[in-house]
């Protein structure tokens, strides 16, 4: 299991904000995970959240990206997990929900996959 | 191992040696020696036997040379001794011995560079004690190093040539050229030989520590009072522990540990398991026990080793323990929280005959008897010093909740990643407990998100320790997270603040998961999970939870303040492994 700390950070990129991930995203700091998600699609029509460093989500951080899809599907915006790690994409799974949301292998995926 | 046998030169003349032998032009001789080459090699590139690959070049040279006699002589590199290893001709030498430096041969091997006598009767280099005893006359010779990377690892030599004439540079260079596949070839064998041994050793020392195995007592689950461990540092052990039922109803025990490491001293230990289980079987005092084998040790063991151990009985309760001790480190004994050692009652086994050993007997007061070989207070530090009794102690102190079987296997996880050096055996002796679930892990903590990071470490390393697979283990750890997060979340809420007690407990095959709180208490009924799968944020957490776990409930606490949840979850076949295994 490693030990990343955990951080959220939001990058501009050309055409889509990255919201990248680290650490376990649990309920100690879910709610920055929400509104960094929440945020960055005020700022985008597309947006990547990017999973590769997350060693360990709940379903508070679930909540959290399940909420950023909802509204994105509101507003007609993109919204893709990025390069999602094992641990999450196990949990994923388990809440029924890799079928749901848009993965994406590459943040470039973000505006090219149709 | 399969040697071919050296043939006498000439009896066996490949083709390339027979078109050589003829008086052709250069351009003939020329494809000749590079057939013979292209011959040589092949032959010697996949023979893997090195008496083969010998015989098979002083053989094949000796032919196409056109030589009387030919001989070929291997280096010891220990002895820095050459011995003709292989020979053809009227005379045999095989056997003879050369310093480096003596005679032809050792002034190639000592130069690196081939040797060319055209007048043998006037050099100096010529070593004549073969010829004199054999009657051989020596004319003229040429000797090349078995040249590798490494230096010369020994020389061929090939003596007189058939048409009498004396050999010449060109010769010498071919015989220079024949060295350079044969060296490799010789190498080559040599290694597959290694290798060869290499792979018989692994398999019988894979034999020795199945049998050492097998010596061990099965695990005992009829509310035995011990248990025991045995890890070995490498492939065998010099360790070993044993148990077994008396007539009267007590129990014998047993732990041993031979001196040194390695085949011979694992040989030894399984001769003093019998002997120990044998002097003890009649149930002669601990003392008599450990003296009676000792004497017998003394008679048999002369190579300097000897064996220190403890012996012991106690009863089926374990309330009484008696025992005596040889060369072995201080028992400890631990009730209710207290610590006593028990030094060892007089020096190893197999040293002094006649030797009278001091015996313990000590009442248990439901408290537990660690006996441990000296592996497990070797153990080193962070800072590289053994750990000691003391830190075996710590290491108790913190499994002390544990059944024995799960502390056992909590102080051999402890102690390798402390890095043990030498092999280790642990054993207990306890009052066994009725049908008490064993309690895997045990905490109290603030109920705060931030803790949960931690509580979440916890439960992954107690699981780990069952070794449970990290897919599942990794969903459990989820579904205690999420019932946790839900007494934060909803139990406690924003306008109450208390603890959160975690225990893992493990009855067979059933993990438990018990939290409790006190937080307001809650209404079982308004807990309902919502459907996985569909899209909505929040309330999957009781969800993931049903998913995971086989069941769940929720009841108020003991003296109704706040609430006790328990999840289960039965996994087969976790921890069902020997504690031996562990």
């Amino acid at each position: 299991m490693n030990a990343n700390a955990n951080d959220v950070a939001s990058e501009i990129r050309d055409g889509y904000v990255l919201v990248r991930l680290s650490g376990e995203v649990d309920l100690s700091w879910s709610q920055a995970v929400r509104l960094a998600v929440l945020d960055a699609l005020d700022h985008d029509t597309a947006v990547g959240v990017d999973l590769s460093e997350v060693s360990y989500i709940d379903s508070s951080g679930i909540a959290a990206l399940v909420e950023g899809f909802q509204r994105a599907r509101t507003r007609g915006s993109r919204f893709a997990l990025v390069a999602v790690s094992d641990a999450v994409r196990a949990v994923l799974e388990l809440a029924r929900l890799d079928r749901v949301f848009l993965l994406v292998a590459t943040p470039e995926a973000i505006v090219t996959v149709a | 191992m399969k040697t071919a046998r050296a043939r006498p030169a000439g009896s066996r003349a490949p083709d390339a040696a027979k078109i050589a032998r003829t008086a052709a032009p250069r351009r003939t001789r020329e494809a000749a020696t590079l057939a013979f080459f292209a011959d040589l090699s092949q032959a010697l590139a996949v023979s893997l036997d090195l008496g083969q690959t010998l015989s098979e070049t002083v053989n094949r040279v000796a032919d196409f040379m056109q030589v009387e006699a030919a001989s070929l002589f291997l280096l010891d590199p220990a002895t820095q001794v050459l011995e003709c290893r292989i020979c053809v001709g009227p005379a045999d030498i095989t056997g003879t011995r050369l310093g480096v430096g003596q005679g032809v041969v050792g002034t190639a091997v000592a130069e690196n560079r081939a040797q060319i006598v055209v007048d043998a009767a006037n050099d100096s280099r010529i070593w004549r004690a073969a010829d004199d005893e054999s009657g051989f006359v020596t004319r003229s010779l040429v000797c090349a190093p078995l040249a590798t990377a490494e230096g010369p690892i020994g020389a061929i030599e090939i003596i007189n040539r058939r048409d009498g004439a004396p050999f010449t540079a060109a010769d010498a260079e071919r015989l220079r050229l024949i060295a350079a596949p044969a060296a490799l070839a010789i190498n080559n064998a040599r290694m597959a030989g290694d290798l060869l041994e290499q792979q018989r050793l692994k398999r019988e020392l894979d034999l020795a520590r199945r049998l050492q195995k097998s010596l061990l007592p099965k695990r005992r689950r009829d509310h035995f009072p011990i248990v025991a461990v045995n890890h070995p540092a490498h492939e065998i052990s010099g360790d070993f522990y044993d148990y077994f039922d008396l007539a009267d109803g007590r129990i014998g025990f047993v732990v041993g540990d031979i001196s040194g490491k390695g085949l011979d001293a694992a040989l030894l230990m399984v001769r003093a398991a019998s002997l120990l289980r044998w002097a003890g079987k009649d149930g002669v005092a601990p003392a008599a026990w450990l003296a009676r084998a000792n004497d017998e040790l003394c008679e048999t063991t002369q190579d300097g080793r000897f064996v220190c151990a403890i012996v012991g009985y106690c009863d089926h309760a374990a309330q009484r323990v008696q025992f005596a001790g040889a060369g072995f480190p201080p028992v400890i004994v631990q009730r209710a929280g207290e610590f006593t050692d028990y030094a060892s009652g007089g020096p190893p086994l197999g040293i002094l005959a006649g030797i009278v050993f001091d015996e313990v007997d000590i009442a248990l007061d439901g408290g537990t008897l660690y006996a441990f070989s000296d592996g497990a207070t070797d153990v080193r530090d962070g800072a590289g010093r053994p750990i000691d009794n003391a830190g075996v102690r710590k290491l108790i102190v913190r499994h002390a909740a544990a059944s024995p079987d799960a502390r056992l296997r909590g102080l051999l996880t402890d102690l390798k990643r402390l890095r043990l050096v030498d092999d280790t055996t642990l054993l207990i002796v306890e009052a066994p407990r009725a049908q008490m679930p064993e309690v895997l892990l045990e905490r109290r903590f603030a109920a705060q998100a931030a803790e949960l990071r931690s509580v979440r470490s916890a439960i992954r390393q107690a699981l780990d320790i069952l070794a449970v697979e990290p897919e599942l283990r990794d969903r459990l750890v989820l579904a205690v997270d999420e019932a946790c997060a839900n007494i934060i979340r909803h139990g406690y809420g924003p306008h109450h603040e208390g603890d959160i007690g975690l225990r893992i407990l493990r009855d067979g095959p059933v993990l438990s998961f018990e939290l409790t709180d006190a937080a307001p208490c809650v209404d079982p009924a308004s807990i309902r999970p919502k459907p996985l799968g569909e899209c909505r944020s929040g309330g999957f957490g009781i969800a993931l939870i049903d998913e995971v776990m086989d069941d769940w409930r929720i009841q108020p606490a003991q003296g109704g303040q706040g609430n006790l949840l328990i999840l289960r979850k039965r996994i087969d076949g976790i921890g069902s492994e020997e504690a031996s295994e562990a």
